[in-house]
């Protein structure tokens, strides 16, 4: 088994470095909590859009979902942590099962309208149900609950900082979660289906089936995220559902780029960072978040994470050439 | 029971008012190479994604290994025992010529596939497959390059290939030459003629070369229905393929 495929090695070793430095180099650790939470809904997506080729504008369903579902049990039934954030994950798989049971009927353009149908209909469904979600005015007062683990209170996340070491411990979890999924027979089958769907179901798969599967995953975790994000806020804000929130996990799952879940934490990261920097200089910084996108499409097809493995190829071919003209020079 | 592998009866498809497919008894015997041939819009094509399943018939019936499969759904034929290659090249392109092979060997696991907690390294028989099948299209110097990079004909024997890795009794190819440079054809006519002794064959074919040399039986098809079956002799001499086919495209 090589570094590649290791679930444990390779890219997992620089995510682990990544996280526990984070705290320390940005200028706050909830940015950098928010940073992680957002990091789990663009891997999420990504095996949607990275490895199976699927567009999807439903993120933002099982984002909400998860949020609300999650913020609704502790508020009127006083789940604990952990009891709360499966919650989230059975209703994010469970949305993502039917959104994706319904969407992936179609193929291409019809497959992305319908998810986009799904995430207005969302929207407006959590808008009219105002006395379950607080309407215009999210949910107030969700808590975070301790962490509770065989009776044990283990910490009670109250500190920014403990709350920080939860959530990079969770997003740990589904990292190697999502590195497992990849290297599997399934996470072959979907590039195979990404790549030419047709052969796929010519060699024997029935696509659908992946496709759903793949979309509960996607759904599931993203569910997670939403739950989280609550947490972080206190607070389950009606943006969770919107369209808006579907396009803002697709825009740092694309700069990031596709190719790698460690993409996702790059372009969670970057996109996070840059609204948080650019927010409080300039009121109207979503308009360099559009530069971004057409120059990340146009220039680094890869992505974040394609622009900087390229970049260390290229020194290390370098690095290699000089080493040889100089051994020739030496000689 | 039947000395047929598969066997169509009343065979045939619509496209609304035109019939492309009218009404074909087709038997094919196990163990045998068995090409259809015809002039263009003879239905060849139409005939075989019935069979594929890739499109449902407008009537009639498809028996394959005795068992009623005319409705079932292109992916399950592949667990029956059917595999196919198409006519336009369509693999794998940014995945290497291993790993193309590796997944049309784990096609056969079906739904087994969606194991998404175990490793892909756990699955050794596929890929003793893959390299099962890459030693017998010879293409073990190229494994590890991308689909997409090899020439032509290397793409059209891999296309051959993947349709092998399913373990197939019965092999459905889709015009293997099309596109081929004269000099990979002889590649292909050997390739073929080699697996015709461990598998039942049914190709659709246009060169002529190709089809009298390594054929066992020999289905013409004209307008939509079949007009004679024979051995390739008897293809050669038949009075009515002369005037309905090879006298379309002269003395090849």
């Amino acid at each position: 088994m090589n570094s590649k495929t290791s679930i444990f090695r390779g890219i997992t070793l620089i995510a682990l470095v990544l996280i526990v430095l984070m705290p320390f180099i940005l200028p706050s650790v909830t940015l950098a909590t928010e940073i992680l939470i957002f990091a789990l809904a663009a891997l999420a997506c990504n095996l949607l859009l990275g490895y199976t080729g699927l567009l999807s504008f439903g993120q933002g369903i099982f984002f909400g979902g998860g949020a609300y579902s999650a913020s609704l049990v502790m508020i009127h039934f006083n789940f604990g942590l952990i009891s709360a954030l499966l919650i989230s994950i059975l209703v994010g798989a469970a949305l993502a099962f039917i959104v994706g049971s319904l969407s992936i009927r179609r193929t291409g353009i019809y497959f992305v309208m319908l998810t986009l149908a799904f995430t207005q209909m969302a929207y407006f469904l959590a808008y009219t149900f105002s006395d379950w979600t607080g309407g215009d005015n999210g949910l107030l007062d969700v808590p975070r609950p301790a962490l509770n683990i065989l009776g044990i209170t283990v910490s009670d996340l109250k500190s920014s900082e403990s709350f920080y070491a939860f959530v990079a411990i969770v997003f740990f979890v589904v990292f190697v979660f999502a590195r497992r999924v990849i290297h599997s027979p399934f996470g072959t089958t979907l590039v195979a289906i990404r790549e030419n769907e047709n052969r796929s179901s010519a060699v024997g798969f029935s696509t659908n089936h992946f496709k759903l599967v793949a979309f509960v995953i996607s759904g599931s975790i993203t569910g997670l995220a939403g739950a989280l994000y609550a947490m972080l806020l206190n607070f389950a804000p009606l943006s969770n559902i919107d369209l808006v929130m579907s396009e803002n996990i697709l825009i740092m799952t694309i700069i990031g780029g596709t190719s790698s879940l460690l993409g996702s934490l790059l372009g969670a990261g970057a996109i996070v960072l840059l609204g948080d920097v650019l927010s409080s200089i300039w009121p109207r910084w979503m308009m360099i978040l559009g530069v971004a996108l057409i120059a990340v499409v146009l220039f680094l097809p890869g992505g974040l994470w394609g622009g900087v493995t390229s970049l260390f190829n290229k020194l290390i071919s370098n690095k290699k050439n000089k080493e040889e003209s100089s051994t020739e020079v030496s000689k | 029971m039947s000395e047929y592998l598969l066997e169509t009866s009343g065979l045939g498809l619509d496209y609304g008012a035109f019939s492309a497919v009218g009404e074909v008894n087709l038997k094919i015997q196990k163990g045998t190479i068995h090409t259809v041939i015809g002039p263009n819009g003879a239905g060849k094509t139409s005939l075989f994604h019935c069979l594929t399943g890739e499109r449902k018939p407008s009537r009639g019936k498809i028996h394959f290994n005795n068992e009623n499969i005319t409705y079932l759904g292109a992916h399950k034929r592949v667990s029956k025992g059917m595999a196919r290659s198409f006519q336009v090249t369509s693999l794998f392109q940014e995945l290497s010529v291993l790993e193309n092979l590796r997944i049309a060997a784990q096609g056969r696991d079906g739904l087994k596939s969606l194991k998404f907690w175990v490793s892909e390294n756990k699955n050794h028989h596929n890929l003793e497959k893959a390299h099962e099948v890459l030693n017998k299209i010879q293409l073990n110097d190229v494994s590890d390059r991308l689909a997409g990079e090899l020439s032509h004909g290397q793409q059209r024997v891999l296309e051959v290939g993947m349709a092998l890795c399913g373990s197939p009794a019965l092999l459905l190819l889709d015009e293997p030459t099309s596109g081929m440079g004269v000099d990979d054809i002889p590649i292909m006519t050997g390739l073929i003629s080699e697996l015709g002794k461990e598998h039942t064959v049914m190709l659709i074919e246009h060169n002529m070369r190709l089809v009298m040399s390594i054929s066992d039986r020999i289905t013409v098809m004209h307008q939509g229905n079949i007009l004679v079956e024979g051995s390739p002799d008897e293809i050669k001499g038949d009075e009515m393929v002369k005037k309905a086919y090879l006298g379309e495209s002269g003395h090849e």
